[in-house]
């Protein structure tokens, strides 16, 4: 067999400038939260006994557009995905993430608190 | 079929011993870099059929229909691309192409100015290389 180990050496060399690391771990946290949703959508795409036909139906567009955008072939427009969730009877949601107390909260906090 | 299991991330040699994907990446912004190798990454981590890729990675149409890219943007709004074919198949044709599990296979790398886009001649220096690789049994990789 060919060694392969290539990629995954050349990564690892990168990732210890820390300007790489940090746009590399961002992006991945980013590409997470989008695979997130889609998955998300399919599962429940799946739990109501529908097709990825069905669902394009639903939605009003063709079922290639549907079948490409669950397997990561195109890239998912936000109109697209909420009209998605909508047939699906859900929605979407921006949630904050939970924070160390803001600065701004520290300095307004009264003394002693 | 292989399974589910995460895939390989091999780049494309040419018959000089030269990889276009490691040239390219090397001359990629920092920050360009990091973001088309997370990219290769998570889809190498979660393949296909699977969702990944976050909507930066997507299938080519017309004359480059069998190839994905990976998309970025850099500074001035400028387009990076990476090149890439799927290598899968039974055990048995993945163990005559030199592999020991599915790949994804990245062939080489391009970038343009915003609101640009690539010639046609880019786009068959990319096919070309494509090609090569494809006709290398057992592939033809930067090890």
């Amino acid at each position: 067999m060919i060694e392969t180990g290539h990629h995954r050496r050349r990564v690892e060399e990168r990732l210890e400038d820390p300007a790489f690391r940090a746009e590399y771990e961002r992006t991945r946290r980013e590409l997470d939260q989008v695979n997130a949703i889609m998955r998300s959508l399919d599962d429940l795409r799946i739990s109501a006994g529908l097709s990825k036909a069905d669902l394009a139906r639903e939605i009003g567009r063709n079922d290639a557009v549907v079948r490409r955008l669950f397997t990561a072939q195109v890239n998912p427009e936000l109109r697209t995905v909420t009209a998605l969730a909508n047939a699906l009877d859900a929605e979407l949601q921006i949630v904050p993430r939970r924070r160390k107390q803001s600065s701004k909260t520290q300095r307004t906090a009264p003394a002693g608190a | 079929m292989a399974g589910r299991e995460s895939w390989d991330v091999i780049y494309y040699q040419d018959a000089d011993g030269r990889s276009p994907v490691d040239e390219f990446l090397d001359l990629c912004p920092t920050k360009v870099a990091a973001q088309l190798i997370a990219v290769l990454d998570d889809v190498a981590e979660a393949p296909p059929p699977r969702y990944s890729g976050g909507g930066r990675w997507e299938a080519m149409h017309g004359a480059m229909a069998g190839f994905y890219e990976v998309r970025a943007q850099g500074p001035n709004r400028e387009q990076f691309r990476l090149f890439c074919v799927l290598e899968n198949g039974s055990s048995e044709e993945l163990a005559r192409r030199g592999l020991s599990r599915p790949a994804i296979a990245v062939i080489a790398g391009l970038r343009k100015p915003w609101m640009t886009g690539f010639s046609d001649r880019d786009y068959a220096s990319v096919r070309r290389h494509g090609d090569d690789h494809r006709n290398q049994v057992p592939r033809r990789i930067k090890e």
